[in-house]
């Protein structure tokens, strides 16, 4: 199997993203110490917690966006350190300071325990995790009767552990359907490579079964016939398979709608590349197409083969399409006009007008019946 | 298109006797049912191959004088071994014989110099024809193939990155071609444009000349332009 286009790492970009986060706490963290310290009690202590605090985001930020296998460690020590950090805001300030201020790490830098937790475990971890730091919060700060619509710390850290959380279980669950999408994708070329060579067995057995059958004749010969029709469905299926692959989008190959409408009862000659025009232009050709053919069927007469040519020459499609059964006179073509085939001829004159193109037919006793439709391929 | 050569049937049978054929396919019922086809018929089938290097190998020890080359090889593409085999053997003249509808390959191996391309589920009477035709220095034209090359030139004039003029077809030439693909016989097209069933002949022969003859241009440049020999 081919290797997996994103890697194993479905979460690397979330990991990546949360450390940005945490660099732009830590400059909140450090600044929220340089406005607080002249209150604390024991200044150079605080300090220490700061260094501490700058320290391990430093590490973290980088364990947690290069090393997968670290993760849990790094995310298990990230709620120590938080939980540790917000407690020791009672080693550096007094009662009255810590009861009406945020702890000495900042809630924003707490946020990051939370962060990791919900990236590694999903939104129950992630709510887990907030309520673990909302409660010591609380604790710390000797605010047991907590007045949520005072302090958002609670409701903003769930907040955080919850979209975090959900955007990990998004990504991840992306991650698996792009995998298994490539996995499908490689069994499917295989498979198509299988068919081909299977198919291109089935038709030399066909081909053969066709020549030995004409040349034994009686019996061996209705097997030929059978074999041919099923030769030329098959070919049909498989030239379908090749160039019918619709991409969708405006534009779509006329070569590929032309063959799927002319089927088995004609010879369809054209370029090697497709032919890509508007959609709705390609659709109104097929479908010109058909009626134009199924006009050979009623009137060129039994044994009659049906040709289609289709020609691209720049700015302009040439469709082609000719039977060699009985044709009509010149003179009759009026005549033949007033009998009832001149609804499909009206038709057929009408569609490639609307195109603003033009529709010829040519026809002569014994010499068949000739479309020639001149359209522009419009933009 | 079996009838591009419906010409005189008196002589052909001892001319048959002076054509080597060689037949390559991988599949060995389709090689004897052919070989059996073609000596019943009078050509003397000088060596099979199964694959593009046996093809090349035994080409360049027989030199046929036809080649029936099978599309889809184990080893390769029938491109890759008409090209191989023209190599060794550069007087041999190639007919594709493909099974499926494999266009692109078709035109592939038409340019690398293939003269002619007919369907596996074409009969007995049109295969030995169109051996005899080739054989001859005719090309053989399937109406799919008249619409491919046609294609063709359309897209080397289209093609503006190409420095060199592309080769174009005249326009009798042109005519001729929607004729063959349209599903006229030579005869046909011949009463048509009130030509001789030579001249028509010489017109469908000429667009693969100038297709094959601009390929090997294009070849040459691009070696000498990589730096390789």
């Amino acid at each position: 199997m081919r290797p997996s286009p994103t890697g194993p790492d479905a979460d690397a970009p979330l990991w990546r993203a949360a450390q940005v986060f945490r660099l732009v706490t830590v400059a909140y963290a450090v600044g929220s110490q340089f406005s607080t310290v002249v209150n604390y009690t024991r200044p150079g202590l605080s300090w220490f917690f700061v260094g501490v605090l700058v320290t391990w985001s430093l590490v973290s930020a980088v364990l947690l966006s290069r090393e997968a296998r670290l993760r849990r460690t790094v995310t298990v020590m990230d709620q120590i350190l938080a939980v540790a950090l917000m407690a020791a805001t009672r080693l550096v300030a007094d009662h009255d300071w810590y009861s009406n201020h945020q702890t000495m790490p900042t809630t924003l830098w707490v946020a990051n325990a939370v962060l990791s937790a919900a990236i590694l475990g999903g939104p129950l971890t992630g709510i887990g995790s907030a309520l673990l730091m909302s409660v010591v919060s609380a604790v710390v700060r000797d605010q047991i009767n907590l007045d949520l619509w005072r302090d958002a710390t609670a409701p903003v850290l769930v907040a955080c552990g919850v979209a975090m959380g959900f955007a990990t279980t998004t990504a991840r669950s992306a991650h698996r359907q792009l995998e298994q999408a490539v996995r499908v994708a490689a069994a499917t070329e295989e498979r198509d490579r299988l068919a081909r060579q299977v198919h291109d067995g089935v038709l030399q057995v066909l081909a053969l079964v066709q020549r030995r059958g004409v040349e034994l004749g009686g019996d061996a010969a209705e097997l030929a016939e059978l074999a041919r029709e099923q030769e030329t469905a098959l070919r049909q299926l498989i030239s379908e398979q090749d160039t019918g692959v619709d991409r969708g989008g405006e534009n779509a190959d006329l070569t590929a709608l032309v063959r799927a409408r002319a089927g088995t009862t004609a010879t369809v000659s054209a370029p090697a590349d497709p032919i890509m025009i508007p959609r709705d232009r390609a659709e109104e050709l097929a479908a010109l197409t058909t009626a134009a053919l199924s006009n050979t069927q009623l009137h060129a007469g039994d044994g009659a083969a049906a040709y289609i040519l289709l020609e691209d020459l720049g700015d302009e499609i040439v469709l082609s399409i000719r039977d060699d059964g009985a044709g009509i006179a010149p003179g009759r073509l009026d005549e033949a006009r007033e009998q009832g085939r001149m609804g499909v001829s009206k038709s057929i004159v009408g569609r490639a007008e609307w195109l603003g193109g033009v529709a010829l037919l040519d026809s002569d006793v014994g010499e068949g019946t000739e479309w020639e439709i001149r359209v522009p391929k419009g933009e | 298109m079996a009838e591009i050569n419906a010409e005189a049937h008196e002589n052909t049978t001892e001319e048959r006797g002076t054509v080597s054929v060689m037949v390559v396919d991988d599949h060995p019922i389709w090689r004897n049912a052919v070989g059996r086809d073609l000596e019943e018929a009078g050509f003397i089938v000088v060596a099979e191959a199964d694959g593009v290097a046996s093809a090349a190998r035994r080409a360049a020890v027989v030199r046929p004088d036809v080649v029936l080359m099978d599309m889809a090889m184990p080893d390769g593409t029938g491109t890759e071994a008409t090209r191989a085999v023209l190599e060794v053997s550069p007087d041999s003249r190639v007919l594709v014989l493909s099974a499926s509808s494999e266009r692109d390959d078709v035109l592939g191996a038409v340019k690398a110099g293939a003269s002619g391309y007919l369907v596996k589920s074409a009969s007995v009477h049109e295969l030995v024809d169109a051996v005899l035709a080739t054989a001859r220095g005719q090309a053989v034209f399937t109406p799919g193939l008249a619409g491919l090359v046609l294609g063709e030139y359309r897209r080397m004039s289209n093609d503006v990155a190409d420095r060199r003029p592309p080769p174009t077809l005249t326009g009798r030439e042109t005519e001729v071609l929607r004729l063959v693909a349209k599903g006229l016989s030579a005869k046909q097209i011949a009463a048509r444009l009130t030509l001789s069933h030579r001249t028509v002949e010489n017109h469908v022969q000429a667009t693969l000349r100038k297709l094959q003859l601009a390929n090997r241009v294009e070849l040459t440049r691009y070696v000498i332009e990589q730096g390789l020999e």
